[in-house]
């Protein structure tokens, strides 16, 4: 996995590349989950995640459980056909924002 | 078409990608089971996850798992071994999906993509042995 941020104002977007299992999770998580706690609102580029797993999906709920608790919000934005279909297998396609 | 390969991983979250690549390998030699090597790989990878997580804890081992991919008759059956703490198989339940909360979707996973799943007493050097099923 490689990534990318980018801010502007208030909205950080993280940019993520290549494959999401569980020997990645604490990375991603590291790189998310400051910025959610900084107060930004955090959009997750996921174009270029070609592989999602259940360890991946857990921390996209998780940032989008930590940035709800804190008022704010965890946007996905252009989500690869591959890791939208996990999401969708985990019926999460109404609990996740997805624009 | 029929076949049956097998290969040997370290008991490692690094493993989880090597896996991956080798059953999208051994799947794409027909093109029915290539048109669900997405799922199917990732059914595979999750329970690969699953030994590594639950049966070895996360710990570090030098223990290698060995995973099967076979098929005969319109049916594609995945073997999973390990030597790691004996699996409980009453305890394994996919969690409620409508509880929405951060892990326990692999299992539930698993269920959604294969036809059958089951864990076989192994006869055997290894400990425990699942097996995964889903019939063309």
């Amino acid at each position: 996995m490689s990534y990318k941020i980018t801010e502007e104002g208030n909205i950080a977007t993280v940019h993520l590349d290549g494959e999401i299992d569980m020997d990645v999770t604490e990375k991603a998580k590291e790189l998310i989950m400051p910025l959610i706690e900084s107060g930004k609102e955090v959009h997750l580029n996921l174009k270029e995640v070609q592989y999602m797993d259940s360890s991946g999906i857990s921390v996209l709920i998780e940032s989008h459980q930590k940035a709800a608790e804190l008022g704010n919000r965890v946007v996905l934005k252009e989500i690869s056909k591959s890791v939208l279909k996990v999401i969708m297998m985990a019926k999460l396609e109404q609990i996740l924002i997805i624009e | 078409m029929t076949f049956s390969e097998s290969k040997e991983f370290k008991v490692h979250s690094s493993s989880l990608k090597e896996i991956r690549t080798f059953a999208r390998e051994v799947l794409a030699k027909d093109e029915i089971l290539k048109s669900t090597s997405d799922d199917v790989v990732l059914a595979i990878a999750e329970a690969a996850q699953n030994i590594v997580k639950h049966a070895y804890n996360g710990k570090e081992t030098s223990d290698n798992l060995k995973v099967e991919i076979s098929y005969d008759n319109n049916q594609l059956k995945i073997d999973l071994y390990d030597k790691g703490e004996p699996a409980i198989p009453t305890n394994i339940k996919p969690r409620d999906v409508d509880d929405i909360k951060p892990g326990g979707l692999g299992t539930f996973f698993i269920g959604q993509i294969m036809d059958e799943v089951m864990f076989k007493t192994a006869a055997t050097d290894w400990v425990n042995h699942l097996i995964l099923i889903k019939n063309y």
